[in-house]
């Protein structure tokens, strides 16, 4: 922390009794000790220190509030509440870090996931849990599921539905049905991001 | 180190106010107001009305400007505008276009 805030407040500084009320742009880092109000628009990094107030529509590339935000911050790259960050306020940036003591109140919205990272973790258990599944003894609910198989519109419309048993319809559709107790968990978490990515688009 | 730098690709579009130095290496367009000393520098742009205690100018300024203490227009600065001011210094090199008032009441 201590390195980057050095390396940050080279140029910029705008001091705690100083109040900006209107639209900052800029190309540099600029760090924030007094009051900022109304738009601030950034390509480099934002330094809300615990003195600094930004009551601001906030494009940045970084941002790190150690201060009081309130209004969005959109960053290009990332978004950091320290331990002293008070924001309320939406928060749009791929990587956002939000620390143990830092108090905030909006939406946080990170854009797509990145599908090299999440993409493995999901399909991993999958395969291991399949296997063991189907030597199992068939659960109750079989035939329903056994109905369901056939036709492939069925299954696209049974994953629509967001409960979690239409959910092991889906997912199982293709394969053998498994019994319930392990598989649950994993394939209704699978259906619930399938309906997370369906809103977006 | 209670001091406010507004860097060289810095644009700020509104109202400042504050009470400590303000230095402007870049574009600051509306209002100024401090209760301590404005340096506009070499590569600042001031398009504002400025209401300071002291101004030091090596930039451009376009702008009524009105100080309490000093006004002090340095060579290669561009300056227009009224200047209001107890003192008012002009350098040589310097280029100025308005009006001067120093304000000579008790004489």
């Amino acid at each position: 922390m201590a390195a980057k805030d050095l390396v940050a407040s080279g140029n910029t500084v705008i001091g705690p009794s100083i109040l900006i009320n209107g639209k900052l742009t800029g190309d540099e880092d600029l760090t924030v000790r007094g009051r900022v109000e109304g738009e601030l628009s950034l390509t480099k990094t934002l330094i809300v220190e615990p003195s600094g107030v930004v009551k601001a529509n906030v494009t940045v590339k970084n941002a790190v509030v150690s201060g009081v935000v309130v209004g969005n911050i959109q960053a290009t790259e990332s978004v950091e509440l320290t331990q002293e960050g008070r924001m309320v306020g939406d928060i749009r940036a791929p990587r956002v870090i939000i620390v143990d003591g830092a108090s905030f109140r909006g939406r946080v919205d990170m854009g797509e996931l990145p599908p090299g990272r999440s993409l493995p973790e999901r399909s991993t258990p999958r395969p291991q849990l399949r296997p063991a599944v189907r030597s199992l003894p068939p659960p109750p609910p079989r035939p329903g599921v056994a109905a369901a198989r056939p036709g492939g519109a069925a299954a696209a419309a049974a994953a629509k539905k967001p409960g979690g048993m239409p959910g092991i319809v889906r997912t199982e559709a293709t394969r053998t049905p498994p019994p319930a107790p392990p598989a649950p968990p994993v394939v209704a978490a699978g259906a619930k991001k399938k309906v997370v990515l369906k809103k977006k688009k | 180190m209670a001091n406010t730098v507004i860097g060289s690709s810095i644009v700020i579009d509104g109202e400042i106010s504050g009470d400590e130095d303000l230095v402007i290496q870049g574009t600051v367009k509306g209002k100024i107001s401090l209760r301590e000393s404005l340096f506009v520098e070499g590569s600042g742009v001031v398009e504002a009305d400025i209401e300071t205690q002291n101004v030091e100018i090596a930039g451009r300024v376009t702008g009524n400007i009105q100080a309490s203490d000093k006004v002090e227009l340095k060579a290669d600065c561009r300056v227009v505008g009224d200047v209001k001011a107890p003192r008012i210094l002009i350098a040589d090199g310097a280029s100025f276009k308005g009006n001067v008032d120093m304000d000579v009441k008790e004489r």
